[in-house]
């Protein structure tokens, strides 16, 4: 009886500790985040050397990468816990700030782009890419799946 | 355009991204946010070289030192997710703690009414 009394308080003791640090949840690490990720820096990295040649004659490469990306974009939205790497992902995308976003619609409006600035942009794309590759490195699987086990949910 | 105000600007936006707690950042943190501002640096004295060698445009420049400057952005947002990530191991150390504690007490009760009925 009173072991049954002492697993029913250790139970509300772990839901009310669980529950009252629900804003410290720690985001998990995802294998398919981290993949795509470095797949689309490659992408956008060899897609910025073709700047030198016409926006037009590139636009199917292009409107490629740019689905893709958007995918991205979708997937990393409707993760759990997952606000940072979003908000991450949302600058890089977007055409207003400097990064593969703002570089293409540059790219857009001038056509071509010369080869110095090329170098140097994607030396900025890249380093915002890692940031995010190694965010989500940074994200250890270990500890949640422990919590879980303890928990019995997983 | 003078790199030293550049950079005086670049320090200011991402010490007021982290708020005022700088000094209460751990040194690993501190060391990110140095490197951060050193790479700057370098970068900054590289296009205002290729700027006046004319390899680049104002425009080009202007592009490129703005990205810098969304790169501040996204290293505040890596610094505090870096953060939450440690507040989360530590909450999952702390309740690890409490439910190890908690079911050897559970036991020890178990084991004495046991051996009180034998």
């Amino acid at each position: 009886m009173k072991t049954r009394f002492y697993a029913v308080y250790l139970g509300a003791l772990t839901l009310l500790l669980v529950s009252s640090c629900g804003s410290l949840r720690a985001p998990v690490f995802d294998q398919y985040s981290y993949q795509k990720g470095t797949e689309l820096k490659v992408d956008a990295l060899n897609l910025m050397d073709k700047a030198t040649m016409s926006y037009d004659s590139e636009k199917t490469a292009i409107d490629t990468f740019q689905a893709e990306l958007d995918k991205m974009l979708e997937y990393q939205k409707n993760r759990e816990n997952n606000t940072i790497s979003y908000a991450m992902w949302k600058m890089i995308a977007n055409p207003d700030k400097n990064f593969i976003g703002g570089f293409l619609e540059r790219w857009k409006e001038k056509g071509t782009l010369i080869g110095p600035f090329i170098t140097e942009a994607k030396g900025q794309v890249s380093d915002a890419l890692d940031l995010i590759l190694q965010y989500e490195g940074k994200k250890d699987p270990v500890a949640e799946n422990k919590l879980k086990a303890i928990l019995g949910i997983q | 355009m003078d790199f030293k105000d550049l950079l005086k600007e670049l320090k200011g936006n991402l010490l007021s991204l982290m708020g005022s707690k700088f000094d209460d950042l751990k040194d690993e943190s501190k060391k990110d946010v140095q490197d951060f501002l050193k790479a700057s640096k370098a970068k900054l004295e590289r296009w205002t070289t290729l700027l006046a060698e004319g390899n680049i445009t104002l425009d080009d420049y202007k592009w490129l030192v703005e990205s810098q400057k969304d790169l501040v952005v996204l290293q505040g947002l890596y610094a505090a997710g870096v953060s939450k990530i440690k507040l989360g191991h530590l909450k999952n150390s702390i309740l690890d703690t409490v439910i190890n504690t908690a079911i050897g007490f559970v036991k020890e009760k178990e084991d004495g009414n046991n051996e009180a009925n034998a």
